[in-house]
């Protein structure tokens, strides 16, 4: 998930969120709940941000991601109601969770023979090893692509995205734009072969319906787009992190081991200490005001979804599982609530449980220490580079 | 004691059935909804708590019946 806003944000940029997530949300909250700062608004309390939530007429999306500069209108997420609302309506059923059941044992097949070649090896970096292939599988077999175009596919996706959110432009570089075209390309190509002869697949589904509900091609790949806009390096970054604290904390997996449902547990608190997409983007439509404060029409307003998330907790800052099933707004929240929440819930409990029995307990590489890079799209650590004991009995 | 889903304020984020699935169900769009008629016998009102707290739409609540 890229966020997007025309820079230069020298606030937002200067967070402090390479080393400790923490720190940055902690200077997110200082000004309070809501305020503003080089023009732009921010919303950090769980009160300010439903608000927002719940109110699209005002905080618009159709604006807010204009500066990724895509060709092709990004469905759903900068559209607006009551047109988002019809195209979720339509979209929802092909990610609810009775149709991400029956995918998990072909998704677990799928992380198994990721994390096998390399469980021998004694290291890995999860990045790199794990944390880009898996997800890009899950969406081919999705889409019902191919798996054998997924090194391509990742090619094009990490160009397009490793450029998006970082530039101040709002065109598309040269080398993004070219990336771009080449995955048009290729997804217009699969389109009219799946309009032809349709599969069992969510963008069969899509392309089937007809009269009214009938998309266009243009509609199509503006969703094919978003998904790997939204859907990939999102769930790279959970993976991330999710292994980070767990190579620092044997304590935890050892606990996972013995008690396999505090897996879960575990994850929602690392979603909720570490978010992929922490500042989402939206444009008032009209004066308002939040909390006791007025935000004029127009104005870019960033929700904090992040520093929300450690309100009102014992222990904010770290893993909690006492209260683990209590909600938080990774996932966003209203309207716009993530759309792929299910599945990237379940690609991140199938990749815990596998790599928990292939790889024995774990350790961050000595002398190696996981940043984020920001400012920067997608919130996530540049690396995390794994150890384990190759000769230890599983 | 019964609890009560509100579908206006529920946007699927799927914790009350996934945490709480003795109480709720999933729809084909991946809403929650409440299995029954919500009402709650006393062991089950701890549950019907989980839900109201896991669900980031506060679209869950109990109510005295
Ligand atoms: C851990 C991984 C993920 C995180 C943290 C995440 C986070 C988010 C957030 C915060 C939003 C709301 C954006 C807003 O309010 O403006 C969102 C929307 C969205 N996400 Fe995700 N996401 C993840 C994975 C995925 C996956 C795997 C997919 C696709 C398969 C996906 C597809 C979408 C789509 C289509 C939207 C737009 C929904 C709308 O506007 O109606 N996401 N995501
Ligand atoms: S947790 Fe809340 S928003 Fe999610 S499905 Fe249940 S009621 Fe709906």
């Amino acid at each position: 998930m890229t966020d997007v806003i025309n820079d230069p944000q020298p606030f937002r940029n200067n967070a402090p969120l390479q080393l400790d997530r923490a720190v940055g949300w902690d200077y997110f909250t200082a000004p309070g709940e809501v305020y503003e700062r080089d023009g732009a608004y921010y919303l950090t309390s769980i009160e300010a941000i439903r608000f927002a939530h719940q109110h699209p007429e005002v905080f618009s999306s159709a604006k807010a991601f204009d500066s990724l500069g895509s060709p092709v209108p990004l469905i759903p997420i900068a559209i607006d109601p009551p047109q988002q609302i019809r195209y979720r309506r339509i979209l929802d059923p092909m990610f609810a969770p009775r149709v991400v059941t029956p995918l998990e044992p072909e998704l677990r097949r799928q992380v198994r023979e990721i994390i096998e070649a390399f469980a021998a090896k004694g290291e890995c970096e999860v990045i790199r090893d794990l944390g880009s292939l898996y997800p890009t599988g899950v969406i081919l077999t999705l889409f019902g692509m191919p798996l054998k175009d997924r090194d391509t596919f990742i090619e094009w996706s990490e160009a397009i995205i490793e450029t998006s959110g970082k530039n101040a432009a709002s065109d598309m570089s040269q080398a993004q734009m070219e990336a771009a075209m080449n995955l048009f390309g290729y997804l217009q190509g699969y389109i009219t072969e799946k309009r032809a002869n349709p599969g069992n697949d969510s963008l069969s589904a899509v392309l089937a319906l007809s009269g009214d509900d009938a998309w266009t091609d243009e509609e199509v790949l503006g969703l094919c787009f978003l998904f790997v806009i939204a859907g990939l390096d999102t769930v790279t970054a959970a993976i991330s992190y999710l292994m980070y604290h767990l190579a620092i904390r044997p304590d935890l997996q050892r606990a996972i081991k013995e008690t396999p449902d505090l897996g879960a547990k575990v994850i929602e608190e690392v979603l909720r200490l570490e978010l992929p997409a922490p500042l989402t983007p939206r444009v008032t439509l009209s004066d308002t005001e939040v909390c006791g404060v007025k935000i004029p029409a127009g104005a870019f307003t960033f929700l904090v979804l992040g520093a929300a998330n450690r309100e009102d907790r014992p222990i904010p800052d770290d893993i909690d599982v006492e209260n683990a099933d209590r909600g938080h707004l990774t996932f966003g929240g209203g309207v716009h609530r993530c759309m792929g929440s299910h599945l990237a819930r379940r690609e991140l409990k199938l990749m815990l449980e596998e790599f928990l029995a292939l790889i024995p307990e774990f350790s961050l590489a000595p002398g190696t220490q996981p940043v984020c890079k920001w400012p920067g799209g997608t919130l996530h650590l540049e690396s995390v580079n794994l150890v384990w004991n190759t000769g230890a009995a599983q | 004691m019964k609890v009560v889903h509100n579908p206006d304020l529920c946007t699927g984020h799927g914790r009350c059935y996934a945490l709480v699935p003795e109480l709720f169900g999933d729809d084909e769009f991946g809403h929650g909804y409440v299995l029954g008629d919500g009402t709650l016998t006393a062991e089950q009102v701890a549950a019907a708590q989980r839900a109201v707290a896991a669900c980031p739409e506060r679209a869950i609540t109990l109510v005295d019946d």
